[in-house]
């Protein structure tokens, strides 16, 4: 449904997107995760045809997107992360003005989604929550009734129970044939939800896979305390490996076999050992160091 | 929609000035009969050379060249000028500025469609009380022993509607082209004022554009003269501006 190839944007000095190659095939949930500045709001804004990125290929169904991007954009829900909205308009009629460019939208579907997420319809935009307009922008992506959502920080400003139901309803929409990829900082929902994460930092993808893939890459850390102080240039070394620590607290970042990368760590004066982490926080915290999130 | 959304904006502002526009006509024709026996006097008060060819204009020809100046000239160039100036700066500046434009430009609607449903919104709102307060006018007129033709009134309305829709047009341009409405609108209303003072300077005048739309481009339209080409040109001039805003919009990224 959604196919990005080898997408580079720079803005000024930066480069913002390096190479992004990206798939996501209907019925699966794609996470796109990163720190701030990663590139992730850049990817789906160049995706909805508000940036032109300077290079690479954006296809939405059959439709390339980047040269017919309004027939793209007729495919796509979209739910940015900025919920600066008309704050004249009442929230049910911000949703009628949304869903009225969309000529699959079910309003009635929208309105009943509104009601779901308690938002009050003829309450008008300027007074609403940060979390009720996000809410009012989740509504009007999912009843667009396209194949394609393209979600900017949907569990933003979300309580917990609305996150819950906003992963049920996305499960529910990518089990109906919809792709769903959306930009999150909140990896406990990405973790429940995703089929597949990526990583995005610094403007590529450095790792992308299964969640359980990623899991068990992730809980390849071990953590070693030794008996007398160490230096980073005395330790071991060897491909793939990354070393954290000071002095007697170490953490070991590794890609072999755990009895092959112990092996190579018995001369190290070893006072305890055990295996490190497990969660996609941690591997996002190895990942980009300094994500912040 | 889109046209119901940005006539929502808009609203209160076109009936303010349609008010204002109204009042200010009711009240330049109430007040005929006693400016009528006083123009020699008002003639001395007035400092600058432009001004005191209008009011011998009046003194020579009467109600019409009055009129035409109370309220073309004063009235729906200085009200129209600000409506424009607060209902057209926020056509896309706005969108930049209050951060709304990464919603309403992911929806499936072409750029050009929503600067064209825009501009067409804007146009009616400054048109459309220049010709309600004109027609009023008619039917007000005779309360002073005074009488206007529809013919003489409709083409003047015209002239000055093409005017205004001129001004839109750059309004528009410079929405277009801003990232923040106010700067769009003071831009607009210090490119007017420029012209209005070198309207006042008698060697400069004719490079005002109110030069344009005086006392004697109303009176040639009394005569009986429709100004076609220049009106045609204040058709072209604002068909170019909506188009150079239409390509810098569908350019610009937010």
């Amino acid at each position: 449904m959604l196919s990005i190839c080898n997408l580079s944007r720079r803005f000024n000095q930066q480069q913002v997107l390096d190479g992004v190659s990206l798939q996501v095939d209907p019925t699966e949930i794609l996470g796109l995760v990163g720190p701030n500045g990663a590139g992730k709001s850049t990817l789906l804004r160049c995706v909805i045809g508000l940036v032109r990125p300077d290079q690479g290929t954006i296809q939405v169904g059959a439709v390339d997107a980047l040269t017919h991007s309004l027939e793209a954009r007729s495919l796509i829900g979209y739910g940015p992360s900025e919920t600066a909205l008309y704050h004249r308009m009442r929230a049910g009629e911000l949703l009628e003005f949304a869903l009225s460019f969309h000529e699959s939208a079910d309003l009635d579907e929208g309105r009943a989604l509104l009601q779901r997420f308690e938002v009050p319809v003829r309450r008008r935009v300027r007074h609403l929550s940060h979390g009720m307009k996000r809410k009012i922008l989740l509504a009007q992506a999912l009843a667009s009734g396209a194949g394609l959502l393209l979600l900017d920080e949907p569990m933003e400003a979300l309580d917990p129970e609305a996150r819950r139901m906003v992963e049920r309803l996305l499960r529910a929409r990518a089990r109906d044939g919809a792709a769903v990829l959306f930009s999150s900082h909140d990896l406990a929902s990405t973790e429940r939800l995703c089929d597949r994460i990526a990583f995005l930092h610094q403007g590529a993808i450095i790792r992308e896979g299964r969640a359980a893939e990623l899991q068990s890459a992730a809980s390849s850390v071990l953590r070693l305390t030794l008996r007398e102080p160490v230096s980073v240039g005395s330790l071991p070394t060897h491909k793939g490996w990354v070393w954290q620590g000071e002095r007697t607290s170490w953490t070991l970042r590794h890609e072999d076999a755990i009895e092959v990368t112990l092996g190579r760590l018995q001369h190290l004066p070893i006072a305890g050992i055990n295996d490190g982490s497990e969660s996609l926080e941690d591997l996002f915290a190895a990942l980009c160091p300094g994500g912040g999130s | 929609m889109l046209a119901r959304q940005y006539l929502r904006e808009i609203w209160w502002i076109m009936v303010g000035y349609l008010i204002i526009l109204e009042g200010a006509m009711i009240a330049a024709i109430l007040y005929w009969p006693q400016f009528r026996d006083n123009i020699p006097a008002i003639a001395k008060l007035v400092p600058f050379q432009a001004l005191q060819d209008l009011l011998a204009q009046v003194e020579h020809a009467g109600y019409w060249p009055y009129f035409a100046i109370q309220h073309w000239f004063k009235g729906c160039s200085l009200f129209g000028v600000a409506a424009i100036a607060f209902m057209g700066s926020g056509l896309i500046a706005r969108e930049a500025d209050q951060r709304t434009a990464e919603f309403l430009l992911s929806r499936p609607v072409s750029r050009r469609r929503i600067l064209l449903t825009r501009f067409a919104v804007l146009g009616l709102a400054v048109v459309a009380p220049v010709y309600i307060t004109s027609i009023t006018a008619i039917w007000i007129s005779p309360a002073v022993d005074e009488y206007i033709g529809w013919g003489e009134t409709l083409i003047a309305s015209s002239w000055m509607s093409l005017f205004l829709l001129m001004l839109c047009g750059l309004c528009t341009l410079l929405s277009a082209l801003s990232t923040n409405q106010f700067r769009a609108g003071a831009l607009l209303v210090g490119f007017i004022l420029v012209n209005f003072a070198v309207y006042l300077v008698q060697s400069l005048d004719r490079f005002s554009l109110f030069k344009t739309i005086d006392v004697w481009a109303f009176m040639e339209i009394h005569l009986g003269k429709t100004p076609w080409f220049m009106m045609g040109l204040f058709a072209t001039i604002t068909l170019v501006q909506f188009a150079a805003a239409d390509l810098v919009f569908r350019r610009r990224m937010f």
